[in-house]
């Protein structure tokens, strides 16, 4: 009797101990740099696929902007203890290239047969993929559009269904929409973008001109910067003279909202900015009731044709971690890349679907139809030649080579350099800093 | 008594392997870390003898960084002090209310220099900003406060002032209630008026509480602006605003140059134990009665 009280207890704890470790979920960690409301967002993604997934516990950590999340993952990797999956931005692919620490998405693809790589959208993996390999998943990608203030354009006397197609034209719509009061304050100008490079990189991929030298970086590293070039000058003047005629807001450096702000208060009747805002603003716009109109970039009339770079960010995922836990990261990884959450991602924030699926069934929806703003940045991608410069620049150091190309832009405003003088400061400078990242790989 | 000594050593024991763990070791290696390159995820790390430094050193930018440090701390430090100085004046009067004035003036000290920095950018945006709002219908100008020249520079630095006031404000106001009353008063007896009893007796009363502060002041200017600094203007416009420790913050942790950074440290370093062997020489033996 007592005997098998004994074994029947025994069988019994055996069999909890072991069915708990079976059931035990596998934890992996997700470390993102979407602020604002886009916590929650995301958070709620993952609900949607640990409903499906049992088994598999995500814990989404909201890591600080995108050079805050790649500063953390650092300090995580060098502690020994990364994350399984880290958003990284676009400019940072480079350096994890380089960290060797990341499984290359390519190879996770080409072992999955339930992941067909040719889903995605050519223009989103071409920046990701670099020596030929795919080494990040496409999440979340944006490009800058051009927003219009309709009710301003109406105002000034301009056609509010002809936006601005060339510099030239911002040029001449701006003196129709700049307003001073009888003492010479500006009241109302043109247009506003953030004091950011990002918008240098893509003025220059819409003239088809590359930033650096080995085919923008993506044949061999890149060992030199060659932005100072004819295309690189148009628009160093462009935004010299804009500013001196007091058609354009700048802001402090790399400060988003300011330009969103100048923009929504009517300060300024055009905004350059991602299309990761176009929901936002589009809501904005109505509340301070004008009629939002969006555009593609704009470029100077005699320029090459060219096409936007993608901009935003994607998923990595780090090797030092056991294969259970990577099967589960993947699982969560290609989640996340699927045509679902890729429509509510799209639908919520304006980074367009990085799969054609995604697009197929949002054009049968006829959601683009009643959303109309959020097919500019999508077709201006579609319509993006593809080349190096368009595929955007690889390069290791590019936060620095960001700030020296902030720096240039700034001084030449101040009226410290002639566009000549800051466009070739800024080359020498982004290359002295190429090369001393690249002393690292020697 | 040999016994006793034994102890002392073990009750240390705990405070060293803090003071070792968090502050020797890290300063040892950052100086190691300055004859070196390392990559920016630390799987490579290359010596390269003094070239951080010279590179520094032959760098525009950094230089100009250093100037602009140079006046930043000259404006932050002399105005903190004389407009310190003057306020502990007046709110060592005894004003009805002066309680209350107290509080409100130490307030800024509570507060993050990061919240300061936010308070302060709201207040000079060129938008929605109350400052540009007041001299607009006032005087019928703005100004762009935050993104041109010399504007952002001050800005900043009277940011920095109105966050350090208090404290200096504090010492000083301890310092004027120690002086004695029947100084002052044969002062006033003997024939001197305001302007004379302060340069004459309170200023050389409070000359250690003056040159403490200024060493204090030295040291809250150039680290602890650091969070009012990247929230009003990120260093910029074309680097009018960006202080040593700014930029070191940026080489750090925003372009990865961990070697460069760790020599900008140490030469950060090196500037406060200047600093220190100052205060420690002249600090005790500033106390002048004229």
């Amino acid at each position: 009797m007592f005997n098998k009280k004994l074994l029947f207890v025994l069988v019994l704890s055996f069999l909890l101990v072991f069915t708990g470790i079976s059931f035990a979920k596998v934890k992996i960690q997700f470390w993102h740099a979407m602020g604002g409301w886009r916590i929650e967002l995301l958070k709620n993604m993952a609900q949607d696929f640990m409903k499906q997934y049992p088994d598999i516990e995500v814990e989404v950590q909201y890591t600080g902007s995108y050079r805050d999340t790649l500063n953390k993952f650092k300090a995580a990797v060098q502690a020994g203890n990364p994350p399984h999956i880290v958003q990284i931005y676009d400019i940072g692919t480079q350096q994890m290239i380089d960290s060797g620490l990341m499984v290359p998405v390519g190879d996770l693809i080409a072992k999955d047969p339930t992941i067909d790589s040719g889903v995605f959208m050519d223009q989103v993996t071409n920046y990701y993929r670099v020596g030929g390999k795919l080494y990040s998943m496409p999440f979340n990608s944006s490009n800058p559009i051009l927003y219009y203030n309709k009710t301003m354009f109406k105002e000034a006397g301009l056609d509010p269904n002809r936006p601005p197609r060339t510099f030239e034209d911002i040029l001449a719509m701006g003196k129709k929409l700049l307003k001073k009061d009888n003492k010479g304050n500006i009241i109302q100008t043109a247009i506003t973008w953030p004091m950011h490079t990002w918008f240098f990189e893509q003025f220059m991929a819409n003239q088809n001109a590359p930033l650096v030298n080995n085919g923008n970086g993506r044949l061999k590293r890149a060992t030199k910067a060659i932005f100072n070039s004819p295309a690189g000058l148009k628009i160093f003047k462009f935004w010299k003279q804009l500013t001196d005629e007091g058609l354009m807001l700048n802001t402090k450096k790399e400060d988003w909202d300011e330009a969103n702000q100048y923009f929504l208060s009517k300060k300024v009747a055009m905004l350059i900015t991602s299309t990761s805002d176009v929901t936002f603003i589009e809501e904005q716009a109505k509340k301070q009731g004008f009629e939002l109109g969006t555009f593609f970039l704009p470029r100077p009339k005699d320029s090459e044709t060219g096409g936007v770079v993608i901009g935003g960010a994607t998923l990595w995922m780090s090797k030092d971690h056991p294969k259970k836990e990577i099967d589960a990261a993947w699982t969560f990884m290609k989640w996340m890349a699927s045509e679902k959450p890729q429509i509510t991602w799209h639908t919520k924030t304006g980074y367009f679907p990085v799969r054609k699926d995604a697009v197929l069934t949002l054009m049968s929806n006829g959601y683009y139809q009643t959303h109309p703003n959020h097919l500019t940045a999508l077709l201006q991608l579609l319509m993006s030649k593809q080349t190096f410069a368009t595929n955007g620049a690889v390069i290791g150091p590019f936060p620095k080579v960001r700030d020296i190309i902030e720096s240039a832009i700034e001084k030449m405003l101040a009226g410290d350099m002639s566009c000549e003088d800051a466009l070739a400061w800024a080359e020498k400078q982004s290359t002295k800093a190429i090369q001393e990242y690249n002393e690292l790989y020697k | 008594m040999r016994k006793n000594y034994s102890i002392a050593y073990i009750l240390l024991i705990p405070t060293f392997i803090i003071i070792i763990s968090f502050i020797y070791y890290p300063a040892f290696y950052t100086f190691k870390l300055s004859f070196h390159r390392m990559a920016p995820f630390g799987n490579r790390v290359i010596y390269v003898g003094l070239k951080n430094y010279i590179r520094l050193f032959q760098d525009p930018e950094y230089i100009l960084s250093i100037k602009i440090t140079f006046w930043f701390l000259l404006f932050t430090v002399s105005l903190g002090m004389l407009l310190s100085f003057l306020f502990a004046l007046l709110l060592n009067e005894k004003v009805p209310g002066t309680r209350f004035y107290r509080t409100l003036i130490f307030a800024p000290y509570a507060i993050s220099p990061a919240i300061a920095g936010t308070l302060w950018a709201f207040l000079l945006n060129p938008v929605v900003g109350h400052l540009n709002y007041i001299l607009l219908k006032l005087f019928g100008f703005q100004v762009e406060w935050l993104t041109t020249r010399p504007y952002a520079f001050f800005s900043v630095a009277f940011a920095t002032v109105w966050k350090n006031l208090a404290f200096g404000i504090i010492f000083y106001l301890a310092g004027l209630q120690s002086v004695p009353d029947d100084l002052i008063e044969a002062a006033m007896i003997d024939g001197a008026n305001t302007f004379r009893r302060i340069v004459s007796i309170i200023l050389p009363y409070l000359s250690p509480i003056t040159f403490y502060l200024i060493i204090m002041n030295i040291i809250s200017s150039m680290f602890a602006s650091f969070g009012t600094i990247d929230v009003m203007t990120a260093g910029g416009p074309a680097g009018s605003t960006s202080i040593l420790m700014y930029k070191l913050f940026l080489d750090a942790f925003t372009y990865s140059r961990t070697g460069a950074a760790a020599a900008q440290t140490v030469i950060l370093f090196v500037f406060m134990v200047i600093v220190t062997i100052v205060y420690f020489t002249y600090g005790q033996r500033s106390v002048h009665y004229q």
